[in-house]
């Protein structure tokens, strides 16, 4: 990877009309000094892999808050591989599950699912550091 | 300061003046021309050049092939311009089925190549070209990122290169390509030999029908009362189109124009009855409908008023059917939102308010599984083409 601003797709999986963690998510992002395309909530994954595509984006960041995630995330690995969409690095994170849950069940379960990064009721700003150390490790390696 | 409004539809004339309006059906064995001044030889007698109007949409419709980056949203947002420019569309490609997918043998109007936003580039390389050497087309428009039209000009000849449709910011940008494409059925229209005739009875530009009632939609509260959203179902001979409004369609597509059309060539009454037939009979629901308006399938061979009458019921139903979301096509509108069903066209003459009522009960109760509808309103004046020529 070069060091061109990087391109984010963002957005809410699902039928998930949470809109206050995706607008500060985009917010951020641009205050981090990424290229923003907002899906904004209600989007599937189809629509997701879709921008990917027609931006040529680094970074897919999905976030779910009602905890359907699950569900809406199952076909990622195979899509990911009839795009051949090796390079990009996905990002889920929000409440990922319905009700209570442990972080380690969950973060197996999506990491299997195809995300490189999985980020269960975990603040913003952490999860964003933790994606921008994960990005600049590609890069030295 | 009256005028006399003409439109020539596939089937017939109707005209609209101070003295109300009148039709007529057309006669093949002459010129569209001689049939018009023949039949309302007076009426056009009456009117200055500069006071006539023209309309039509005789034999009208391009079609075309569009090749797209992905569905969501190169191709989504091609086919909605296309859609709304009145073009019908045959099929569509992948960018990444060009290998394997089978081009359409017959003749297309235009073939239309999108995909990426403008800082993505190498999305179209030789197999796009091999692809093209397979179609049969007359025109091709490019509208996709900025990057690969230099290779695209090198190796596509008479290519037209307009802006791309997707905004940097993943949007939709529609006004260049919906302005070519207008402008291609315009002229695909009226540059028909017997239409240009025309031109020694008015002194106005000739306009193609569905642009006119298009135009037409904004200000439909003023002659009727119809609450948005609405849609308006125009059946007639050869065609039948439905304008909606855009808060019907769940897509987020932003524009500019609040009003889409959608041109189901296959579904008229008279032009192309056996392909309406073709698609009734193809139809889970249609025997139970056929039952419910108390005729057996023979109907569907006959000749007879009654069952026209029973087509015309049909191609209500069948184009709900299409665009409701028991049948995820082209374009899926939410039509249990739906304030108001307008219908137009020669339909209108032929039905009453009652049989289309009772047809739309029957396709929301089988369909949509509620007993509540729209308000049905039939404009039974061709107010609505009035209103789209006077403005
Ligand atoms: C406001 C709200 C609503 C509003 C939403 C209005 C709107 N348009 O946004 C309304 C009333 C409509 C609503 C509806 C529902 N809600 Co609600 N809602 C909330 C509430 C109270 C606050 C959400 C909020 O805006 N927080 C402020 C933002 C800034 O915080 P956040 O969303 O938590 O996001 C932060 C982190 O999660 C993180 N984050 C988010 N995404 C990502 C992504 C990455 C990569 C990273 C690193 C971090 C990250 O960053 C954000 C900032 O730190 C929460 C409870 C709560 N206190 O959290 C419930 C909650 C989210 N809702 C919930 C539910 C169940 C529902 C409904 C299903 C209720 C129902 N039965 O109808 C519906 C769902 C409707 C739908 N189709 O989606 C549950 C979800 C339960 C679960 N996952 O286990 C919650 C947690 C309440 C609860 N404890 O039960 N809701």
């Amino acid at each position: 990877m070069t060091d061109r601003i990087k391109k984010v797709v963002t957005g809410v999986v699902g039928n998930d009309i949470h809109v206050v963690a995706n607008r500060l998510i985009d917010i951020s992002l641009q205050a981090r000094g990424y290229e923003v395309f907002n899906l904004g909530v209600n989007t599937y994954l189809e629509e997701f892999i879709d921008a990917v595509i027609e931006t040529d984006a680094d970074i897919l960041l999905i976030s779910s808050l009602n905890g359907e995630a699950e569900g809406w995330c199952r076909d990622l690995q195979f899509l990911r591989s009839e795009y051949q969409l090796k390079d990009v690095v996905f990002v889920i994170g929000g409440n990922l599950a319905v009700g209570e849950a442990k972080c380690e069940d969950i973060v197996p379960k999506y990491k299997a699912y195809g995300f490189d990064l999985v980020f269960h009721q975990i603040d913003l700003n952490t999860g964003l550091d933790t994606l921008e150390a994960f990005m600049q490790d590609r890069i030295t390696k | 300061m009256s005028k006399l409004l003409i439109d020539v539809g596939s089937t017939y004339f109707k005209t609209s003046s101070s003295e109300g309006v009148a039709q007529a059906f057309r006669d093949f064995s002459m010129t569209i021309f001689d049939d018009l001044s023949h039949k309302f030889a007076n009426k056009i007698a009456a009117y200055k050049k500069e006071d006539i109007y023209i309309c039509s949409s005789a034999n009208g419709g391009l079609s075309t092939l569009i090749i797209g980056l992905t569905n969501s949203f190169s191709l989504k947002y091609a086919k909605n311009i296309a859609f709304n420019s009145g073009i019908n569309i045959i099929d569509t490609v992948l960018v990444h089925e060009l290998q394997t997918s089978v081009a359409p043998t017959q003749l297309l109007d235009v073939v239309i190549v999108v995909g990426g936003i403008d800082s993505v580039g190498g999305i179209y390389d030789t197999k796009l070209i091999s692809y093209l050497a397979k179609l049969r087309y007359s025109n091709i428009v490019y509208v996709g990122n900025t990057q690969d039209v230099p290779f695209l000009r090198s190796h596509v000849e008479a290519l037209v290169v307009l802006e791309n449709i997707i905004d940097n910011k993943l949007k939709v940008r529609e006004e260049a390509l919906k302005e070519y494409l207008t402008n291609l059925y315009q002229q695909d229209i009226v540059g028909k030999e017997d239409i240009k005739q025309l031109y020694a009875i008015t002194a106005n530009q000739i306009f193609s029908t569905p642009y006119i009632v298009n135009r037409s939609l904004p200000f439909i509260g003023t002659k009727f009362a119809v609450v948005d959203p609405f849609i308006v179902v125009d059946i007639g001979g050869a065609t039948t189109d439905i304008h909606y409004s855009r808060d019907l369609v769940r897509d987020n597509i932003v524009s500019e124009n609040g009003f889409d059309r959608l041109v189901f060539k296959k579904l008229g009454v008279y032009k192309s009855r056996e392909s309406l037939v073709f698609a009734a009979k193809s139809n889970e629901f249609v025997y139970e409908m056929l039952n419910y308006l108390n005729v057996t399938e023979n109907i569907l061979e006959e000749q007879s008023e009654k069952a026209t009458k029973i087509l015309m019921l049909l191609s209500i139903f069948l184009v709900l059917y299409k665009v409701s979301s028991y049948k995820p096509a082209y374009v899926t509108l939410n039509l249990e939102r739906l304030n108001a069903l307008v219908f137009t066209g020669g339909i209108t003459k032929v039905l009453s308010q009652d049989e289309v009522l009772s047809i739309v009960h029957f396709f929301y109760k089988k369909v949509l599984n509620t007993n509540t509808i729209p308000t049905i309103v039939l404009d039974h004046n061709y107010d609505i083409w009035t209103l789209g020529m006077h403005q």
